[in-house]
């Protein structure tokens, strides 16, 4: 029974972590209307990018706050430098192009940092235990960690000026221009944010498990998923169905085996939008 | 020098192979396979596991598209209606999962080590560079059979069909005709296509593993027939030409600079071909051979 709770909190945590990138891929996707297939990949360059930080300060906390940043820069740099061209353009093309910047990351990855893996240095903590059950620190601060930063997108969603126009523009475009809202500026902060929560749960991916260049892109069909499942563009969504994907598939390893997680994930896709295209949460339109 | 042209000449036609595939799925019907290699995987294990028991080439061939056939029918059955980037993603995780699958059943494919000794084609007949010309026309007979068809496939009532769908779908349903029907043979055809590439690949090669069916492949192919012209076959002939020249020319590049290591000229490859994607879709979506007139 213990071991059957370590799975199910084991799977909440990285069920966060997958939150957590579901959220960038479904915020992008609600205001600028496609699926960034580059998002895995934010995720890697915020978790190389944290590495560095820690060697240089020592610290995880400056490490992830490089990450962060680092990873705001790309997704910038991803909507000024190619996005902005395609926009009004079909979906296919943005698409295509996601895949290319995708490709262009990983590369730049691999040549620089090799294929190998890297870890990040942790102290090894003793786990604390509550009768039979088990519970490794790090992992909560992991779990703490995704929780302050969903706490922190939706404040900046629903709390501030920026916030409220990006809903408004995801919400209906052109409305939000009649009504005055700049576009560009918009624009610019939700792939600053997109990027940057992108690249945190790159940081505590590559905390919980290793950093590889392929990590954030064999992500992509679970994150994927868990943004059909929270209803495409619903940010509490995402988080929620995030995690409900994380425990599935640790729960289920001990049948299908370690390999078929990833199975595991495309089936719940399938499923998903076979049988409720807009999610748990979806609006009414209903989009497949 | 010879055999060295040759072997290239059979890799491009395999390639022209997959791109008629993709194209007609793209190009013609405007529907975005991201998981052309799954089939391409599912041709060559098919072919290399039933000629590893004995069963003669004439038979595994056909049962190779037949089997890609099989896998692309059910995926259309339950995904051709998802909107068109959903799809995609869908056609990605497939050709993932079948990865997968190939990783993971040892007593089916052998895993990660890959089926070794596949018997080369013709390999009571003939020997060397004769083997190797018998194959390339063999190839050679195969494109021209796909050409064929898809010009036929053009000036039928079913082409003009895929084509209005891909030009405006609700158009097409609104007089009465369901998409989704020819989306799903389109599918399926191209899909025998890839599985035929697949099964050459494994006999001329001699050797397959899962790391062979990496995302990579397909989106090189979308590379070619982007480059080329999208819905055009002289596209699909040119892009696959571009993209032979590319990746062998990749191999030059390190006989010229060998301070850069394989595994870092792998991932300059990937990152041409990453360039390529985002260049070509904002620059000039019509590709070379594209219609120049149409955006």
């Amino acid at each position: 029974m213990s071991g059957f709770l370590e799975l199910a909190i084991s799977g909440l945590m990285s069920g966060l972590v997958i939150g957590l990138a579901a959220l960038a891929l479904t915020l992008v996707f609600g205001v600028a209307r496609f699926a960034n297939a580059a998002t895995g990949d934010f995720m890697t360059t915020g978790a190389y990018a944290a590495l560095l930080g820690v060697s240089a300060s020592g610290s995880l906390i400056v490490g992830g706050a490089v990450g962060m940043m680092v990873g705001a820069l790309v997704g910038i740099a991803s909507y000024v430098l190619v996005f902005r061209t395609l926009e009004g353009r079909s979906s296919v093309s943005a698409l295509l192009a996601s895949i290319g910047i995708g490709f262009v990351i990983r590369a730049v990855l691999g040549v620089v940092y090799g294929h190998g893996q890297q870890v990040f240095q942790l102290p090894l903590v003793r786990p604390w235990r509550f009768g039979d059950l088990r519970i490794q620190p790090n992992d909560l601060k992991i779990g703490i960690t995704a929780l302050l930063a969903l706490l922190a997108v939706f404040l900046v969603l629903h709390a501030t000026p920026i916030g409220r126009r990006m809903r408004a523009v995801a919400d209906d475009p052109m409305l939000a221009r009649v009504s005055g809202i700049a576009p560009r500026q918009v624009m610019l902060a939700l792939w600053a944010l997109g990027g940057a929560v992108a690249a945190l749960a790159g940081v505590l991916l590559g905390i919980k498990t290793v950093v590889s260049p392929e990590m954030g892109w064999d992500m992509l069909i679970p994150v994927f998923a868990a943004a059909i499942l929270g209803g495409i563009g619903h940010p509490v969504g995402a988080v929620l169905a995030g995690v409900i994907l994380g425990v599935l598939q640790e729960l289920a390893t001990p049948y299908v085996g370690f390999t078929y997680k990833l199975a595991l994930a495309f089936v719940i896709l399938l499923v998903v939008l076979l049988v409720r295209p807009r999610g748990l949460f979806g609006r009414v339109e209903g989009v497949r | 020098m010879d055999a060295y042209l040759t072997a290239i000449a059979i890799i491009t036609a395999i390639y022209v192979l997959l791109a008629l595939g993709l194209n007609l799925q793209y190009g013609l019907t405007g529907l975005i396979n991201f998981g052309h290699v799954g089939f391409f995987c599912i041709g060559a294990y098919t072919t290399a596991i039933l000629s590893e028991h004995g069963v003669p080439l004439v038979v595994t061939f056909p049962l190779a598209a037949a089997f890609a056939m099989a896998a692309a029918w059910p995926l259309g059955l339950v995904s051709i209606r998802l909107r068109e980037d959903y799809f995609a993603i869908v056609s990605l995780g497939f050709s993932e999962v079948v990865r997968l699958v190939a990783t993971s059943e040892r007593w089916l494919t052998n895993g990660v080590q890959g089926i070794a000794g596949i018997p080369k084609l013709f390999a009571g007949w003939l020997t060397g560079a004769a083997q190797s010309y018998a194959v390339l026309g063999l190839l050679v007979v195969f494109n021209i059979l796909a050409i064929l068809a898809m010009l036929r496939i053009v000036r039928s009532p079913f082409g003009r069909m895929i084509e209005a769908i891909r030009d405006n779908e609700e158009a097409v349903k609104a007089l009465g005709k369901d998409p989704a029907v020819f989306k799903i043979q389109v599918l399926v055809l191209g899909a025998a296509l890839a599985g035929l590439a697949g099964a050459v690949y494994a006999h001329y090669i001699g050797y397959i593993s899962p790391e062979q069916f990496l995302p990579l492949i397909t989106f090189q192919i979308w590379m070619a027939i982007i480059m080329g012209g999208v819905g055009r076959i002289s596209g699909a002939l040119v892009g696959s030409a571009i993209l032979m020249l590319f990746l062998e020319g990749s191999r030059f590049l390190r006989d010229v600079m060998p301070f850069i290591s394989e595994v870092s000229m792998a991932s300059v490859r990937l990152g041409a071909v990453g360039l390529a994607l985002i260049l070509f879709t904002m620059y000039r979506p019509q590709g070379l051979m594209g219609d120049f007139t149409r955006k």
